[in-house]
């Protein structure tokens, strides 16, 4: 298993811990101290990513349209922040 | 007339019990059966709360935690690890509905707007503070206070922490940290980012005279009147219900 910790600059810390193969995502936990409202989608997010390939820049889209589509806040780190830290963990 | 609004104080208690009456009061509020709520409480035997989604192992050291009589809970608000000191810190609850007139959408805003209130009381208590974006509140830059809000069945509930005096070596030994040359540097950061009314003050201020404070605070800031009440029964029977989620551990070790 991969884990991986990021701290956004100006923000909140992002930890994510990982299991990958054939460089997809198998199973996935997104941590940290940021604020995402309404708080239960972060379990839903997390399912969603089940499958996706580690791609940084995919990810963080696929992310940005999920919260988009569920009018989510997420406050002290950003979409990107997540893709980020995934693909450190993934690494 | 001025807007009424409820004022509870509680009695100090468990974590489990404290994070089940704060939910309980958030859902009385939903259903209309209370008004909008200050509450201010502290926490017995002192504990450590963590934010929702982060994950009690990694934040936690529960064999301290245990080995020194401290309760841990995830709370069901965002935000990082806090230790809430029995004697070090008091904790306040705002339950307020969605679309009152303090309560922006924009939720940093609405940060910003609730915090003003501490800061007032702060004021009042001669440590004049400021909000520092995300969710603190700074005196003389360091921070003196942590909140975190939830938004819930059309109820915006915020609470926080208001330090009143801080000790970093007791609060990173309950905490997990990477490695013991990394603890005593968290410690010592700590120590100049973080600090309390007493240790502003340089004296030691009682818990009445800061709720007295932060009571002023509230309603000047606020233009409302504090009420004071009493938990009513329907709160209490949800809050019992809601103490098994909190004490169990599927929900504190859920990540």
């Amino acid at each position: 298993m991969g884990k991986a910790a990021y701290k956004v600059e100006g923000g909140k810390m992002i930890k994510v811990d990982l299991t990958h193969r054939h460089g997809k995502i198998e199973k996935i936990r997104i941590m940290g101290d940021f604020f995402l409202h309404p708080e239960e989608l972060i379990e839903e997010l997390e399912e969603t990513l089940i499958g996706s390939y580690l791609e940084e820049e995919r990810l963080g889209k696929s992310i940005k349209a999920f919260f988009q589509k569920k009018r989510a806040t997420l406050l002290g780190a950003a979409s990107e922040d997540f893709a980020k830290c995934i693909i450190m963990a993934g690494g | 007339m001025i807007e009424e609004w409820r004022l509870l104080d509680t009695p100090a208690a468990h974590a489990y019990s404290n994070m089940a009456l704060d939910e309980a009061i958030a859902i009385a509020r939903s259903r209309n059966l209370v008004p909008n709520t200050i509450r201010f409480f502290r926490w017995k035997p002192s504990a450590v709360s963590i934010g929702y989604f982060q994950s009690m192992e990694d934040e936690v050291d529960i064999a301290a935690c245990r080995s020194k009589g401290v309760d841990y809970v995830r709370r069901i608000t965002g935000g990082g690890a806090v230790y809430h000191d029995y004697d070090g810190e008091l904790t306040y609850s705002i339950i307020v509905n969605e679309g009152h007139r303090l309560v922006p959408r924009n939720i940093q805003k609405s940060y910003e707007i609730l915090c003003s209130a501490l800061v007032c009381g702060l004021g009042l208590l001669d440590v004049p503070a400021e909000f520092k974006p995300i969710n603190d509140i700074v005196a003389g830059g360091k921070k003196i206070s942590g909140n975190a809000q939830t938004r819930r069945m059309a109820v915006v509930h915020q609470h926080g922490t208001i330090l009143r005096k801080v000790d970093p070596t007791l609060m990173f030994s309950l905490l997990k940290v990477p490695s013991e040359k990394i603890r005593d540097k968290l410690i010592q950061s700590a120590k100049e980012r973080v600090t309390s009314i007493n240790g502003y003050l340089g004296r030691e201020l009682g818990f009445e005279d800061m709720k007295r404070a932060f009571r002023e605070g509230f309603e000047k800031t606020f233009e409302i009147r504090l009420v004071d009440e009493v938990v009513t029964d329907y709160e209490t029977r949800q809050a019992s219900e809601l103490r098994g989620k909190y004490a169990s551990h599927e929900w504190n070790f859920k990540r």
